[in-house]
């Protein structure tokens, strides 16, 4: 048991930390923030296009609902390992985190989530006043599926996680790695439902959007929070996001630990 | 049964594959379809032991294999070939065990968090080296008077001197007690004061807690005042392992005699005791064989006016400089990379 409390005082302690640290670059977090906008701004475009009537089964409300919630899904669901690790490898800080009794990824996943109380502190009054400025916003409104709410946020921020993980490994391999998650960004901005509902996508399209791992990390967690799936529907989605989740993350392990044996500890 | 060795290493290997190409745009171009390898053996079937408690330096020029050495021990780079033990434990598996027994001071690296006092990492490090809080208060209080930093450790980091954080950073590596400690290049930056207080501190710190040091340094100062044994790396080999008096009897066996007098005899005069390096009147000194050292001084003393006699080893940078001169032909294979080209 004492391991146990040891484990849960580590959590805790490198949590304190991350906090720290982000209350030190406030200003720096709230900038991020507020050029992550992006669903708001899609907000305002799809509500004009919507005042002559609905488009697809989105009116006006719905597309309110589900922007503000995608704005708030990105803030719950962001992580930035990708950047930490391609530039710690590539200068050879990493050689500090290696030094420490902790796993160096169960230290990015503390820091990285430690500081969402904050990240979401800041953007839900952004939220809140979209809402406001445009009249309301409709949720789940089935409580035994809220149940599902929590679960489907940790495995999509996961997800998001090790994807980043995945990528950030490379620079065990390359000079940079970074650049490359910008593809995956690409294709997240599109498919993901960032932009556009997946619902709304060609049909063809619109299947093969739904079940690729983009859709698992923000447009199912939307769809569940703003009452658009039934019960079937979320557990399938839950599904997904669990085995894009055991796939990619055996990728990074796999990485991260031909990775170690491939690093150089350069920068000393 | 004996005690395990603080550390051990049996014909320790790492070779480093490094993309290489000539400078220019054409090259560049060249580069991104034909990419030019090279592969260098950085440290080379090193092998060696230290009892716990010693303190060791590891001596070499630029590129030796030194920090290699220390990193393979440390458990961030793994060998391609050998093996090394710490403690008993294999380093590049690092077990959380041997983590929390060793700790790896870089002079150009810190693991103090930049914007936050040095203490929010001493508290993250105390938990997470499983130090219990009245030890650790305790040791912070002793380390904090020794390095006399008072409330340096209360302010952000980035606002320190490289003196005061090199002083933390120390601090943070020795708060969860490591039994062995290594100290690379540690007083690089630093100024003459702070690199003795530094080199009197850990000297202190091991005489009172046992713990084993290895401490690479291109301060020669630094490690003939801190290490009982030398170990000289160079092109990844070992090439000297025993005490610094003996390593420079055994690269310059000759003493340095030196007098001051009112007439100096000529070049010629001397020539049967030993060879004159140093001419400037009233000082003059010569090269001695150890032999001829009671016969030299016999005869300098009996100059008119002779005064300020000594004898000495040669300056320690001369004869390293020498050491590393004086390279053996299958050295030079191992320094130099062996080139193969690969394509990408």
């Amino acid at each position: 048991m004492s391991t146990l409390r040891h484990h849960l005082a580590v959590v805790a302690a490198m949590a304190r930390l991350g906090m720290a640290e982000a209350v030190a670059y406030r200003v720096s977090l709230l900038i991020w923030i507020v050029t992550s906008i992006f669903p708001l701004i899609s907000l305002v475009l799809w509500r004009a296009l919507a005042e002559d009537g609905p488009i697809g089964d989105y009116d006006q409300g719905d597309f309110d609902s589900y922007f503000v919630a995608a704005f708030l899904v990105r803030q719950l669901v962001a992580s930035w390992v990708v950047w930490d690790l391609d530039r710690s490898v590539r200068n050879g800080d990493l050689s500090v985190l290696l030094l420490r009794p902790v796993s160096p990824v169960l230290h990015h996943v503390i820091i990285n989530v430690s500081v969402l109380p904050l990240r979401l502190a800041l953007a839900a009054p952004i939220g809140l006043a979209v809402l406001l400025a445009t009249g309301g916003m409709q949720v789940l409104d089935d409580p035994t599926l809220w149940l599902l709410v929590p679960p489907v946020l940790a495995l999509a921020w996961l997800l998001n996680f090790t994807v980043q993980l995945s990528v950030g490994c490379l620079a065990f391999w390359l000079t940079k790695a970074a650049p490359l998650f910008d593809l995956w960004l690409g294709a997240f901005l599109v498919l993901s439902g960032y932009a556009v509902p997946t619902s709304l996508f060609p049909a063809g399209l619109s299947e093969v959007a739904r079940v690729l791992p983009f859709h698992a990390v923000l447009g199912f967690p939307v769809e569940l929070m703003v009452g658009r799936l039934s019960w079937s529907e979320a557990l399938v989605g839950l599904g997904l996001q669990a085995g894009w989740l055991v796939i990619i993350g055996a990728v990074a392990a796999v990485l991260w630990r031909r990775g170690l044996r491939a690093y150089g500890a350069f920068g000393a | 049964m004996g005690e395990v060795p603080a550390i051990r290493l049996d014909r320790l290997g790492k070779r480093f594959r490094v993309s290489q190409r000539e400078p220019g745009l054409r090259a560049a171009l060249r580069a991104l379809f034909v990419r030019t390898h090279v592969e260098i053996d950085a440290v080379c079937e090193l092998s060696f032991e230290v009892p716990q408690g010693q303190r060791v330096g590891l001596l070499g020029p630029n590129g030796a294999g030194k920090t290699t050495t220390l990193k393979m021990l440390a458990g961030l780079l793994h060998p391609t070939s050998g093996r090394a033990q710490v403690l008993g434990h294999e380093p590049a598996r690092r077990s959380h065990e041997l983590l929390r027994s060793i700790a790896l001071v870089m002079g150009q690296k810190r693991q103090l968090s930049w914007d936050l006092p040095a203490l929010d990492t001493y508290e993250l490090n105390r938990v997470v080296f499983d130090v219990e809080r009245s030890v650790h208060q305790l040791r912070l209080t002793e380390l904090v008077e020794l390095l006399e930093l008072g409330e340096v450790v209360r302010k952000p980091v980035r606002t320190l001197s490289l003196g005061e954080r090199m002083k933390c950073e120390l601090v943070a590596a020795l708060l969860h007690g490591p039994r062995v400690l290594f100290l690379d290049e540690p007083t690089i930056g630093m100024d003459v004061a702070m690199q003795l207080a530094l080199r009197d501190f850990v000297r202190e710190h091991n005489r009172r807690t046992g713990a084993t040091v290895v401490l690479t340094s291109h301060y020669m100062e630094d490690v003939a005042a801190l290490c009982e044994r030398i170990l000289v790396i160079d092109g990844g080999r070992l090439r000297f392992d025993g005490s610094i008096e003996a390593l420079v009897r055994r690269t310059r066996p000759l003493r340095r005699v030196s007098v001051r007098a009112d007439a100096l005899p000529t070049d010629d005069e001397l020539r049967a005791l030993g060879q004159v390096v140093e001419r400037e009147p009233p000082r003059m000194a010569l090269d001695v064989a150890p032999e001829r050292v009671p016969e030299a001084v016999a005869r300098l003393l009996a100059l008119p006016g002779s005064h300020d006699l000594a004898v000495a080893d040669a300056p320690l940078e001369e004869v390293m400089r020498e050491l590393f001169a004086m390279r053996a032909p299958e050295d030079e294979a191992g320094a130099e990379p062996s080139s193969r080209g690969s394509d990408a």
